[in-house]
């Protein structure tokens, strides 16, 4: 474990607004969201469909910018930090699931997986990459490409794709949401075995009320607001 | 569902603009429509002037002469087909002044002479330019006239049997140059006063002119009309048999302006396949979506093919806008002739921009749209159900359009071939090329870092679309090369062809005894001492077994040159103005006929062929062993036929030589004319100026539709980058995400697009290399030319190019948050 946020929460979110501009008028999509989070601790983001889940999760790993508010990430303010600065926070400490996969079609499975290894330089970047993907079940389709592949398939290659680097964090939008019901628990094991194993802390969006149940803590948005929290 | 296909097919196309999806292909259809209509336009009118520029040295679009009056039928006809006409009469006199008196050429002009350029007039330090005939009773002459005679302006002058007012001296006459002889001085009377001087009678040497003028296809039905009803002793001529001088220079540019014309073709094909291309791509989901909604093959099929039609029409109608107004923009940009002489636009070339632009579209679009028409709906479930893309057929039918492309733009049959011969060799080793290379970056292990690797890996893994992506740019940059070193070996031959002490004299009639103390003087005066070359007046009896009968030949011009007596020369044939064309050099100890191209051609004239000469009443007779082209803007002496030294060396001969001389040193030739007698000295500077000017002027047409064409080449070759840029920022997006630094996505992208800009642009080079050295030897008669910095420079200009042009996207992706990035893509 790090020293520099030992002592603090590893997420921390602070009034995090996201508006964007229609063609007439501005829509507020996510409204004065805060909430603080232990290292080693998992939470569940829940609401309706169109909520803010996906927003608020995509601002919180820095892949956006909030319109107002701050996240602090392992003690490091985003907004301090340029493109590049977040982007190397990301390489060194966070995963991220994308709701829509976002595989890069030119690459197989396990270049997919081995992607975020090579850019860190690992020397046995495919050889890890593979590990993964058996580990998710995937060990006959290393070499297909994402289009070959069904929408669970593609899921669990890019769940193996954020796992990868053994994050600190964890950001997943609807890990299984495309799974079935005995895919889905073996990737929810996996899942809470990286958070017992490395402490990693978890970030999951999910409509799956167990796995909103193994979470130590939830958060309720409905119309971009929290209306619910439990344990934040 | 037909009838409501047009506006479903306009719906879905406004929505596809709104989201988005049609940005590239639009851009890039617009680019490659206005480059071409641009260009096409510059290049037409560009043309057109120089044509008119070389008119001049008619004064005229077409002439016919005689030495006898002209029949009204040929006036007639003149008129029927509007054409503008005028007549010159030019004769031999003696004029007048008190008891002075000097040899004159007189020549007689209709009021509205001359037809095409103008006459100088006034002082040769203040002079005005206009287009008129002296008023009756008075009349203009030359410098030359008015310094032999001591003239002053209003002094009367005595012509036959009438006198006349000299009222102007004259500077420049467009048309002096047609009369080769013309070292006597020259006067200008009006055509009604001829009659009244009395000079007229017949026996007299009289050239008759007939001088017209008027749209292209007027003239060439008037030509038609008139070629075979010419009798012995009438002859019709447009500048380019008038003037051999300029006919090379004309025809060279009028084929690079074509070439420029097939360069944009070439560069809106590229473009074009490439935008299909992604635009197809992109389509495939929507068509999936509409079979699982219920819509029949059929429908899909013709809810498309409405679709490119608006869209053609739209892309169209606009590319169409846009390079009429980057035309406007550049004429009025220019400086000189092009500005200022530039004849009215004409809409041809634009609109077959547009028919270009469309018909490609169509070419590239509907292979792959006859693809979708089998799209499983499954593939809205299982993305991977792309049917395999028919590559073969979407390349054959876009090779076949733009076959059928060039050789229409082209209009001209060598050039044709030369640029399908470029486009098919570009293809092939660009394609060849490309598959070799990706095959080696994924089988040799280099020690490459992520980023790097990542980049070349993913150029492998897109194979298909990575190879058609270096073929479609490996033509583009293939093309602007082929226009580099074209205008650049063009403008460096004429440089060499013409230099400023290129001969501005001919000396004739110069007697073998007399070569020796000539060139002695020559070198007295601190110049450089002439060849000499032997000539010997002769009449061809037989080519073969057959015998010369002028009547048979219909070609009028092939008539003329049978009935003249020939100027033989013999010995060194090849000089360094000629070129041989088939055959050997010639042998000097062995009897035999070195024949000029062209001639041998109007003549019926083979190699092998056994050619009999009347020379002095001997008969010589030998074979042709060699065919030669001869420059004939080269102002050296040259001859039709030569005979070797074992041939014709024994027979007396006088020798020709040509020379230049500095203005200063006129005093030397008027020297030389005096001690020998028998010396004849043409001066042939106002040829040679006319044929400068025409050449600056073509080198002038030339830089601008160059430039011109370079900046839309360069222009679309840009707009085709955008068309795969898409791609490459979802992936820039997606490795930012993972927390690639921007170091490393630069290293990913640029890996990639230097690969394909640099492997497109070394092969293109390599083909710009062959097609150039082909087009210099076989287009433009500038013998083989190679131009090794074509690879280097083609590597350099390719992955330069391609990565700026990808700069902007990228600072761009890598400067926003990646999820903003993704949205956009
Ligand atoms: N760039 C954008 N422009 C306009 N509206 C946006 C944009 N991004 C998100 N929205 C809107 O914001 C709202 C929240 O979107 P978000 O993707 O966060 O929802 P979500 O809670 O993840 O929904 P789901 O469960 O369906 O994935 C939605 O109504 C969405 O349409
Ligand atoms: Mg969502």
């Amino acid at each position: 474990m790090t020293p520099e946020f030992a002592k603090g929460p590893i997420v921390r979110a602070e009034g995090l607004t996201k508006q964007v501009g229609m063609q007439t008028d501005t829509l507020t999509i996510l409204d004065s969201v805060g909430f603080e989070l232990p290292p080693a601790a998992s939470l569940a983001i829940v609401g309706a469909s169109g909520s803010g889940k996906s927003t608020l999760l995509g601002l919180l790993a820095g892949l956006d910018m909030p319109t107002s508010g701050e996240v602090t990430l392992v003690g490091q303010s985003l907004n301090r930090l340029d493109e590049d600065g977040r982007a190397k926070l990301r390489a060194e400490r966070i995963g991220f699931v994308f709701q829509s996969f976002q595989l890069l079609g030119a690459l197989t499975a396990l270049d997919n997986a081995a992607l975020p290894l090579e850019l860190a330089g690992r020397a046995n970047a495919r050889r890890e990459a593979e590990a993964i993907l058996r580990r998710v079940g995937l060990g006959e389709r290393l070499r297909h490409y994402p289009k070959q592949l069904s929408g669970g398939e593609q899921q669990r290659v890019a769940i193996a794709r954020a796992f990868a680097t053994t994050p600190d964090l964890l950001f997943a939008d609807e890990p299984t949401g495309n799974l079935d019901t005995q895919t889905g628990a073996a990737i929810i094991d996996l899942l809470f075995d990286l958070n017992r194993e490395h402490a990693t802390t978890l970030v999951l969006v999910t409509h799956d009320d167990r796995l909103a149940q193994r979470c130590q803590c939830r958060l309720r948005l409905a119309g971009g607001k929290v209306v619910e929290r439990e344990g934040v | 569902m037909v009838a409501a296909g047009w506006s479903l097919a306009a719906r879905m196309l406004r929505r596809d603009l709104r989201a988005g999806e049609l940005t590239v292909m639009l851009v890039a259809l617009v680019v490659a429509i206005a480059a071409m209509s641009s260009v096409g336009l510059f290049t037409d009118r560009v043309a057109r002037a120089l044509e008119r520029e070389a008119d001049q040295m008619l004064a005229a679009d077409l002439v016919m002469s005689a030495d006898q009056p002209i029949p009204d039928a040929f006036r007639a006809e003149a008129k029927r087909l509007n054409l503008a006409l005028a007549q010159t009469t030019i004769f031999p006199s003696m004029v007048q002044i008190g008891d002075k008196a000097q040899l004159t050429t007189i020549k007689a002009v209709t009021p509205n002479y001359p037809l095409r350029g103008k006459v100088r007039l006034g002082r040769p330090d203040s002079y005005r330019e206009t287009v008129a005939a002296p008023s009756p009773g008075t009349a203009w002459g030359d410098q030359r006239l008015f310094d032999s005679l001591g003239l002053k302006p209003g002094d009367t002058i005595v012509l036959g049997e009438r006198s006349f007012r000299i009222v102007e001296a004259i500077q420049r006459e467009p048309d002096a140059a047609m009369d080769l002889y013309n070292f006597v001085p020259r006067l200008l009377i009006p055509a009604a006063d001829v009659a009244s001087t009395g000079l007229i009678q017949t026996g007299s040497r009289i050239r008759y002119r007939l001088l017209l003028a008027g749209p292209a296809d007027a003239i060439k039905a008037y030509r038609a009309w008139a070629a075979p009803k010419l009798q012995r002793g009438q002859r019709i001529e447009d500048v380019r048999e008038a003037r051999p001088e300029v006919r090379t220079s004309l025809e060279r540019s009028e084929r690079f302006l074509r070439l420029s014309a097939l360069v944009s073709v070439f560069l809106a094909a590229a473009s074009i396949s490439l935008a299909a291309r992604r635009y197809v791509e992109r389509h495939l989901d929507p068509v999936a979506l509409l079979r699982t909604l219920g819509a029949s093959q059929r429908l899909i099929v013709s809810l498309f093919l409405r679709q490119y039609v608006l869209l053609a029409l739209l892309a169209g109608a606009l590319g169409l806008g846009v390079g009429v107004m980057a035309h406007f923009a550049l004429v009025s940009s220019l400086a000189t002739f092009v500005k200022t002489d530039l004849p009215p636009l004409s809409w041809w070339p634009a609109l077959s921009g547009f028919t270009v632009g469309v018909t490609l579209l169509f070419g590239f679009c509907l292979p792959p749209l006859l693809r979708l028409q089998k799209v499983s709906p499954l593939r809205v479930i299982r993305r991977d159900l792309a049917p395999a893309a028919n590559e073969r057929v979407a390349w054959g039918l876009g090779a076949l359009v733009l076959c059928g492309l060039i050789g229409w733009q082209a209009g001209d049959a060598l050039l044709a071939a030369l640029a399908l011969a470029g486009m098919g060799g570009t293809i092939l080793l660009s394609a060849t090329g490309a598959w070799l290379l990706l095959w080696l970056s994924t089988h040799l292990a280099l020690p490459l870092g992520p980023g790097f690797r990542f980049g070349v890996a993913n150029l492998a893994r897109r194979r298909v679309m990575s190879v058609a992506q270096i073929v479609a740019l490996s033509l583009g940059i293939m093309a602007l090369l082929l226009l580099v070193v074209v205008r650049g070996d063009l403008l460096s031959a004429w440089a060499r062809s013409l230099p400023p002490d290129a001969p501005n004299r001919f000396g004739i009639n110069i007697q073998p005894d007399q070569r020796a103390p000539i060139a002695s003087a020559f070198r007295a005066n601190g110049m450089t001492a002439p060849t000499f070359a032997p000539m010997i007046r002769a009449r061809l009896l037989s080519i073969g077994d057959k015998v010369l009968k002028p009547d048979s030949y219909k070609d009028e011009r092939a008539r003329n040159l049978a009935e003249r007596e020939f100027n033989l020369s013999w010995g060194d044939s090849l000089r360094k103005d000629n070129r041989l064309v088939a055959g050997r050099p010639l042998n000097d100890a062995v009897p035999e006929f070195s024949v000029e191209e062209s001639l041998a051609e109007r003549l019926g004239i083979k190699l092998g062929d056994r050619l009999v000469f009347m020379i002095d009443g001997r008969r010589f007779e030998a074979p042709v062993t060699s065919l030669r082209k001869v420059n004939w803007d080269s102002f050296q002496p040259n001859f039709f036929v030569v005979g070797s030294h074992a041939l014709l060396g024994g027979v007396p001969a006088s020798y020709l030589t040509s020379f230049h001389v500095r203005a200063d040193k006129q005093a030397f030739v008027n020297g030389l004319v005096r001690t020998y007698p028998n010396l004849t000295i043409i001066d042939v500077t106002v040829i040679l100026n006319e044929v400068r000017s025409m050449l600056t002027r073509a080198a002038e047409a030339i830089e601008y539709v160059f430039a011109f064409s370079l900046l839309a080449g360069l222009t679309v070759l840009y707009a085709a980058t955008l068309s795969t840029q898409d791609e490459r920022r979802r992936e820039a997006a997606i490795l930012r995400t993972l927390g690639a630094s921007s170091r490393v996505v630069w290293q990913a992208m640029s890996t990639e697009l230097l690969m394909v800009g640099g492997v497109a642009g070394v092969l293109a080079g390599l083909a710009a290399l062959l097609t150039g050295a082909l087009a210099a030897s076989k287009l433009f008669e500038l013998g083989w030319n190679f131009n090794w910095y074509l690879p280097v420079g083609g590597l350099v200009g390719g992955a330069a190019g391609v990565l700026l042009a990808a700069w902007p996207l990228l600072r761009k992706v890598l400067a926003t948050p990646p999820l903003r990035a993704l949205n956009h893509s």
